[in-house]
């Protein structure tokens, strides 16, 4: 694709000087961060909670490693995919609204390489600030809870990669489609809200990318996860998403 | 042994093996749309190794290997189509942006100061420019834009409505209108960001907006208002703008010195989030310049210059004339007038008229105006009556006579001889010919009527 490692150079130098770099990472590393801390320091605070009032008993199991990882992921589900969704709502209608797009497409760059930049580029950030996320929730998690499943939760990192992939993907059509960043980042909660509703189903949960998350809680936790047919599926989903955003905006007016 | 094979492979028990499968079924399919998609919208003379009917029948046939032999083998590079046709952009402009970079080097870099001066001053930012060109010479071949019987709207509006001109390779080409007129909308479609609703758009020889077509890499575009990556400077941005289109190395480090020359930008090393309306400007007729383009399409480039910049800006329009084709809009009667050999007046989405400045000027009326100015009018006026090349006169209002001729160079001759025979002192005669803002005008107060 013409003008690819250009503009994929340009889109990941523009992460890194720009409030891009803040957004996701720091959701990320804030997650890595505070999971284990609140872990560690709940049973306390409860307690104290606990004996400032008479008769009044709260029992909260001993914290672990296990409990610390949990949280984590679970703040990568939520807090990080709002974070995502709202941050991404412009990626694409952003440039166009700025004008810098049209000076970027009147040249040889061609518009489905604009686009798979833009997905690509946040994918790799994301993926980069995953990883360094979850080594710094591994290693607060073990100076204050001692060692836990880390193999494990690598495991379902990577699951969640997957989801983050298909929201970025998601977030990449619905800015090409819709011009208002709000409405695109509104249609990304909706998106994710729906599959937050299939997750509940058994069905859906297992054979779409709504089971994701579940798969991903079910790794850490080293019970049985259904997690190949939702990573696929997934996958699938993300592929269709940028196939559509590229198709859409190759006929688009600038 | 062939059921106990099918049990294991029909197992649900190995989800890994469907995931695999799930994976590969999707890269193969999207290998193959990307080969299709991408075989459908090239041109066949962007095909190497055979017809398109051959790649299109191994990418069927031969299942992930025909879309991968068709993807790193099948296609020509943007790049290498320039240099065969010895177009002045990709590889080739790389190769010439030594001698440019070479040149802008030996006149030295100015400093943070040159950036409120504008352009490279005393000429050198137009021979920067026309150095990155061949000479000028050889019979122009087609023309470098047609447009026939174009159509825009938007909603109700019409933006365009039957818009037909040709503009010759090479010329200095002016397009002027009214606000509103329907020049964006056309340099949009020329740069291929808008389409067109009906109608034909050739440029270069080439159609704009047909699947495959891609006349992008040997254009260079300037919207009227140009936006830049704030966080980047002006060297980023000229480094990023030529890796587009595929310069790179010593190559594209000379373009760009030479541009920033030309810019007045060198030693710059403000962000662009921090420039003046005129700075942008002059980076953003930088960056249309960065591969050499055989069609510059300019909207409105000296609008947001002063005079100087604007004057540069002019030289530098007028130094590309013959070595590549440059069309552009603007408000600015005067810059047309002093640049341009061809224009094409607009109204409404519709062209008024298209001719040579020379010619437009002439259709006021097909006669020429003088002014005479001498110490006794009313005598001159007396002799005047009986000479053949005279059509009309009356009397100026700072007291000279405006005369209406149909042989200039007959009465350019004449006068001086009858006033010197009636002893009168001339003390004025000049040429009073229409200027193009009185064609201009005319011509929009004749449509609308």
């Amino acid at each position: 694709m013409r003008g690819f490692a250009a503009f994929f150079r340009k889109e990941l130098r523009e992460t890194a000087h720009t409030w891009r770099l803040f957004v996701l990472p720091g959701f990320l590393l804030f997650s890595a961060l505070s999971a284990p801390l609140i872990t560690y320091f709940t049973p306390l605070l409860v307690d104290r909670l606990g004996s400032a009032q008479e008769g009044f008993s709260i029992q909260v199991p001993e914290p672990t490693a296990l409990a610390a990882y949990v949280e984590y992921l679970g703040n990568l589900g939520e807090l990080t995919m709002f974070a995502l969704v709202i941050a991404y709502g412009s990626i694409v209608s952003g440039e166009l609204r700025s004008g810098t797009g049209a000076l970027t497409l009147a040249k040889p760059l061609s518009r489905g390489a604009f686009v798979l930049c833009k997905w690509l580029s946040q994918a790799l950030v994301t993926a980069v600030a995953a990883v360094a996320a979850s080594a710094l929730c591994v290693a607060v998690t073990a100076a204050l809870l001692g060692p836990g499943p880390a193999w494990r939760l690598v495991g379902a990192v990577a699951v969640w990669a997957a989801y983050a992939a298909l929201m970025l993907a998601v977030m990449v059509l619905l800015s090409v489609l819709l011009p208002a960043p709000a409405a695109a980042a509104g249609a990304g909660m909706g998106v994710y809200a729906g599959l937050v509703v299939l997750a509940q189903f058994a069905a859906t949960s297992r054979a779409t990318p709504a089971g994701l998350m579940g798969a991903a809680v079910a790794l850490l936790r080293g019970e049985p996860a259904q997690w190949a047919q939702p990573v696929s599926t997934a996958l699938l989903a993300t592929a269709l998403c940028l196939a559509a955003a590229v198709w859409r905006f190759s006929r688009r007016e600038i | 042994m062939p059921a106990e094979t099918l049990i294991i492979a029909a197992s649900p028990a190995s989800p890994l093996v469907w995931a695999l499968l799930a994976l590969l079924i999707a890269g193969e399919l999207g290998l193959l749309a990307w080969a299709l998609l991408d075989l459908a919208r090239r041109p066949k003379e962007a095909v190497t190794g055979g017809t398109k009917i051959l790649w299109l029948a191994l990418c069927l046939l031969a299942q992930i290997v025909g879309p991968v032999l068709y993807l790193t083998l099948g296609r020509v590079r943007p790049a290498a189509m320039s240099a065969e046709r010895g177009a002045p952009g990709g590889d080739q402009a790389a190769g010439e942006a030594g001698a440019v970079g070479a040149a802008a080097g030996a006149e030295g870099f100015a400093g943070e100061g040159r950036a409120a001066e504008g352009f490279a001053g005393n000429g050198r930012a137009a021979a920067a420019v026309a150095a990155m060109y061949p000479e000028p010479g050889g019979a122009a071949s087609a023309p470098a834009v047609e447009l026939v019987a174009v159509a825009k709207r938007f909603g109700n509006a019409a933006a365009l409505d039957g818009l037909t001109l040709t503009v010759p390779e090479g010329s200095v080409f002016g397009f002027l209108g009214p606000n509103g007129a329907g020049k964006t909308t056309t340099l949009r479609i020329l740069a291929g960001l808008a389409h067109a609703d009906a109608g034909a758009v050739r440029v270069l020889g080439r159609h704009v907006g047909a699947p495959g077509a891609d006349v992008r890499a040997r254009i260079g575009y300037l919207p009227d208002v140009p936006a830049f990556y704030k966080w980047m400077t002006a060297a980023e941005y000229l480094r990023f703008a030529g890796s587009l289109f595929g310069l790179r190395g010593p190559a594209l480090e000379a373009r760009v010195e030479a541009l920033l020359e030309l810019a007045g930008l060198a030693g710059v090393e403000t962000r662009v989030g921090g420039y003046s309306r005129g700075m942008r400007q002059r980076l953003g007729v930088a960056q249309a310049l960065v591969n050499a383009p055989r069609l510059l399409l300019l909207d409105e480039p000296t609008s947001a210059l002063d005079p100087l910049g604007r004057r540069e800006v002019l030289d530098m329009v007028a130094a590309l004339r013959g070595r590549t084709t440059v069309f552009f809009s603007t408000h600015i009667l005067a810059d047309v007038e002093r640049v341009c050999d061809t224009a094409a007046i607009i109204d409404k989405g519709r062209v008024v008229t298209q001719a040579s400045v020379a010619e437009l000027r002439r259709r006021r009326g097909g006669l020429h105006r003088l002014l005479v100015e001498v110490d006794d009018p009313w005598r001159l006026e007396a002799e005047l009556q009986s000479l053949p090349w005279l059509r009309g006169f009356d009397l100026a209002p700072d007291g000279g006579l405006r005369l209406s001729v149909d042989d200039l160079e007959a009465a350019q001759r004449a006068i001086p001889a009858l006033v010197s025979s009636l002893g009168l002192a001339l003390r004025r005669l000049q040429s009073d010919e229409p200027s193009l803002e009185d064609v201009f005008v005319g011509l929009l107060e004749a449509e609308q009527a």
